[in-house]
Order: structure tokens, then C-alpha cells, then sequence
């Protein structure tokens, strides 16, 4: 059944108008940089990533007690005998297991923040990317807590990516994967240069590398902090293949060494990597 | 009287509006696969063909695209730009057609969602923004994200039909 609407009205096509002046004018100005429309992200960001982390934190809640209690009612039927003091030391048992696991993530991190990177931050990754078009996640730190749009976000296996955005209590990572990222990395045995880029999949591309004809699969890269974004010698991934030369240099596909599918926490760099140079993990035995 | 009933409706789709656009954050986030669906897509074009107010469905695809751009990093105004043209669209093929039909919003959510990737790639190449290539610019990653969110479109259009048939 088709609906009888007056396309023809004026007001439509005026409403129809408007809405798209209205967003042509958000991306002319943002691509000339003429005017600053960063208060609008800003205002929604900060309107909208609450929301997110308030659903987030509940689905995480009812995770938590749905696998801790109603998973366990078949269990309990079956065990009738068993007395429910039992039933609830299992669960603060099931939950104090849970503990430990985030509390060893957080040591992990915790580690990474006193390993001389310098000033960081931890965050927790609360939603990704709505749009399909982007890979980025939002993570609940902003401006108030000292990240900005440049911070380097890592994990305690690698890089994860760049802060896009920034509003006061949330931002807005750029993965690595991202196909308009590009990251300064190191070849960790010969210390050949090169950049990494995103793809838009789930690996990464290796480009602009000084020598690429003794690459191997399994060869770790580690980022330069040429980029002026990343500090020197944090994990970015190992090679995954080798194709052949398409121009000047190989195709070469890197693994991210983070498990970008499974972010929860995540460390924020605050500083900026002119005053910081990471432990080198190669630099004293270096491979020739 | 009419004021309120007025602000109650306005107010019930902005919250479905906001719970469509989080939603889709968290699944994706929760399941990686869940990236290749587009649910605030799939609500501009509900809406546009069940309002029958091309007007109003301009206006749910242009806050969904704004708030998708919002969250997303993208270029602000891109997606809300295409959901805007497809939340026109849908109105107008909702007065030309007859939507209702399965093929009819098979077609619909099919087309409009890979016009919807090609405009965002578009505007994204245009302004050489981070809102560029998804997934690496694969054609087949559009077909996959096209076809698997008509099944999704279709599925919750159903549930939508029941529902409203229920309520009403």
C-alpha cells in the first residue's frame, strides 16, 4: 500500500533545502577550516558518549550477573542439595575471578605507565565506530583528564591509534587500521624505517621502506616516533605476508600486535613524544 | 493539551533516534560483525516509508547522520548529508510504491545502502577526510555490508509491522 504524500509542497522541498545547505556548509566549513565547527562535535559528543557509557556499563552489568547467577541456574537445579550459601560463594568467587582478570589488565597497563613513556592516562573503549565508514572508538577520557586530539593510544601488546577528537570528558581514536592512518615504524632487527598504513581491513600495509628485499614473515615492527605521534619502540605487529613488488616496494602486510577486535582498556600517552623515548626492547642487542 | 501530546511525540523519537545511533556503537564494539550493519540507515528508511511526512523523515536522517558523524570521527555533515537525501527518498518512494511488499524493501534497502557508502566515500574523498574508503575501498565490502543489512532491514521491518499493528 503506497502512502499518498505531496512531494510537491513547497515546505518540503524548502525542509529538503535546508537540511542539505546546513550540511554542505558543516563540511565546506570544515575542509576549508575557515570557520571552527568543533563546539558542535564537541556539544555531542559530550551530549551522546554519557548515554553510551551508561548502556555499556549496564549491558556489562547484566553480563556480569547473567553469567555469574542465570547460568548457573540449570547447575543449581541439578545440585538441589547443595546449600545456597554454596551458590553465593561461587559467585563471589565467579566475580572475584573476574577481578583478578581485569586487575591484571590494569597491572599490565599499569606497568606500561611506569615504563618511561612518560604521562598516561587509562581509559575504557565504550563504543566503536556507528557510522561503518571509520575505524575509531570512543573512550571515556577528554579534555578535562588531559587528552587531545594527537594523544598516541596503546595497549599493553601495541598501538592501537591517534585521538581524532576531543571533547571534556570523552574522545574519539582513530585505529591504526583506519585507512587514512599512517604510523612512523622501525624494523626492530635491521632498523630500516618505513610507514605503516591503515587499510580499512583488519591488517595493515607496510610502504616507504628504506630496503625491503630481506623482509621475512614473523619480522616485528616497532614505531620510530618520527611521527611526532607515537614515542620510539612500542610494538605496532609482525608481518603477516609478502606479495610481490608492486611499484618500488613490496606488498607487505603487517598484524597489529593489539587485538584491535577486543579493546576494553587502553592507555592514553598525554605527553608528547619529543620529550619521551621509550625503552627500546632491541636497543641493547641489537641484531646487524 | 495538544502541546504536550506534541512534545511527548517529539520526545519518544528523540530517544529512539539516540538509542538507534548508541546502539550501533556498543554492537559494534561488542561484535566486530556488527560494523558491516547500519541500523540508523535502516530507521531513515523505516520511517520514511511508514510517516508518510517527507518532512519529518528529512529530519530523522539528518540528526541520525549528524550524531553517526558525531561519534564516529567522520567529517561532520557527511553522513548526515546522504541520510538526509535517503530519508527523502524513502518518503517519496513510500508515496510511489507500494513499500509494504518483502522485493520492494528488499531493493530499497539494498540500493540505498550502497548509495549511502558511495555518497560518504564521495564527500569523504572530496574534503580528503579520515571519512574515506570503507573497508579499504572494496566494492565487495559494500555488497556484503548492502545485502547484510537489507537482511537485517527486513527482519526488523517485520517486527516494526507486528508491533505497530499491535499498538495501534
Amino acid at each position: 500500500m503506497s502512502r499518498t504524500v505531496d512531494t510537491s509542497k513547497r515546505s518540503v522541498w524548502i525542509a529538503l533545502g535546508v537540511a542539505m545547505i546546513i550540511h554542505t556548509g558543516l563540511i565546506s566549513f570544515q575542509a576549508s577550516r575557515r570557520i571552527n565547527t568543533s563546539f558542535i562535535r564537541v556539544w555531542m559528543v559530550d551530549s551522546l558518549a554519557p548515554v553510551e557509557k551508561l548502556v555499556d556499563r549496564t549491558l556489562h552489568g547484566v553480563t556480569h550477573v547473567w553469567e555469574n547467577y542465570f547460568a548457573l541456574v540449570g547447575l543449581h537445579r541439578e545440585n538441589e542439595g547443595l546449600k545456597a550459601e554454596v551458590d553465593e560463594l561461587r559467585m563471589q568467587l565467579e566475580k572475584q575471578h573476574e577481578d583478578i582478570l581485569e586487575s591484571q589488565r590494569l597491572r599490565k597497563l599499569l606497568s606500561i605507565q611506569e615504563s618511561g613513556i612518560g604521562k598516561t592516562i587509562v581509559a575504557r573503549v565504550i563504543g566503536r565506530d556507528p557510522a561503518r565508514t571509520n575505524q575509531t572508538v570512543t573512550i571515556d577520557k577528554g579534555v578535562s583528564h588531559g587528552v587531545k586530539p594527537d594523544s598516541a593510544v596503546m595497549t599493553p601488546q601495541g598501538i592501537v591509534g591517534r585521538v581524532i577528537h576531543s571533547s571534556n570528558f570523552f574522545s574519539i581514536v582513530q585505529l591504526v587500521l583506519d585507512s587514512q592512518s599512517g604510523v612512523g615504524v622501525m624494523h626492530q632487527s635491521t632498523r630500516r624505517q618505513g610507514i605503516v598504513k591503515g587499510t580499512g581491513g583488519q591488517e595493515l600495509e607496510l610502504d616507504y621502506i628504506d630496503d625491503d628485499n630481506d623482509l621475512k614473515e614473523g619480522d616485528v615492527f616497532i614505531t620510530s616516533g618520527l611521527d611526532r605521534i607515537y614515542p620510539k619502540g612500542l610494538p605496532v605487529g609482525t608481518i603477516s605476508l609478502i606479495g610481490p613488488r608492486r611499484g618500488l616496494f613490496k606488498a607487505v602486510q603487517v598484524r597489529p600486535a593489539a587485538d584491535l577486535g577486543r579493546l576494553e582498556e587502553v592507555i592514553c600517552i598525554l605527553d608528547h613524544p619529543d620529550a619521551v623515548d621509550v625503552i627500546d626492547p632491541t636497543q641493547e642487542s641489537p641484531v646487524p | 493539551m495538544r502541546r504536550i501530546s506534541t512534545f511527548g511525540i517529539v520526545g519518544k523519537f528523540i530517544v529512539a533516534l539516540i538509542t538507534v545511533v548508541i546502539f550501533q556503537g556498543i554492537l559494534s564494539l561488542k561484535f566486530k560483525a556488527f560494523s558491516y550493519f547500519d541500523l540508523p540507515l535502516i530507521c531513515s528508511v523505516y520511517y520514511g516509508f511508514t510517516m508518510g511526512r517527507p518532512i519529518a523523515s528529512v529530519g530523522i536522517g539528518s540528526a541520525l547522520g549528524l550524531m553517526q558523524d558525531s561519534l564516529s570521527g567522520a567529517i561532520l555533515g557527511t553522513n548526515g548529508f546522504s541520510k538526509t537525501l535517503i530519508g527523502f527518498l524513502a518518503a517519496v518512494a513510500g508515496s510511489k510504491f507500494n513499500v509494504d511488499q518483502p522485493i520492494t524493501r528488499v531493493f530499497a534497502l539494498f540500493l540505498f545502502t550502497l548509495g549511502d557508502g558511495l555518497l560518504v566515500t564521495i564527500l569523504g574523498l572530496m574534503v580528503n577526510s579520515t571519512s574515506s574508503t570503507p573497508f579499504g575501498g572494496a566494492f565487495g565490502g559494500w555488497l556484503l555490508s548492502a545485502t547484510l543489512n537489507t537482511l537485517l532491514g527486513l527482519g526488523l521491518f517485520g517486527y516494526y509491522d507486528r508491533w505497530s499493528n499491535a499498538t495501534t
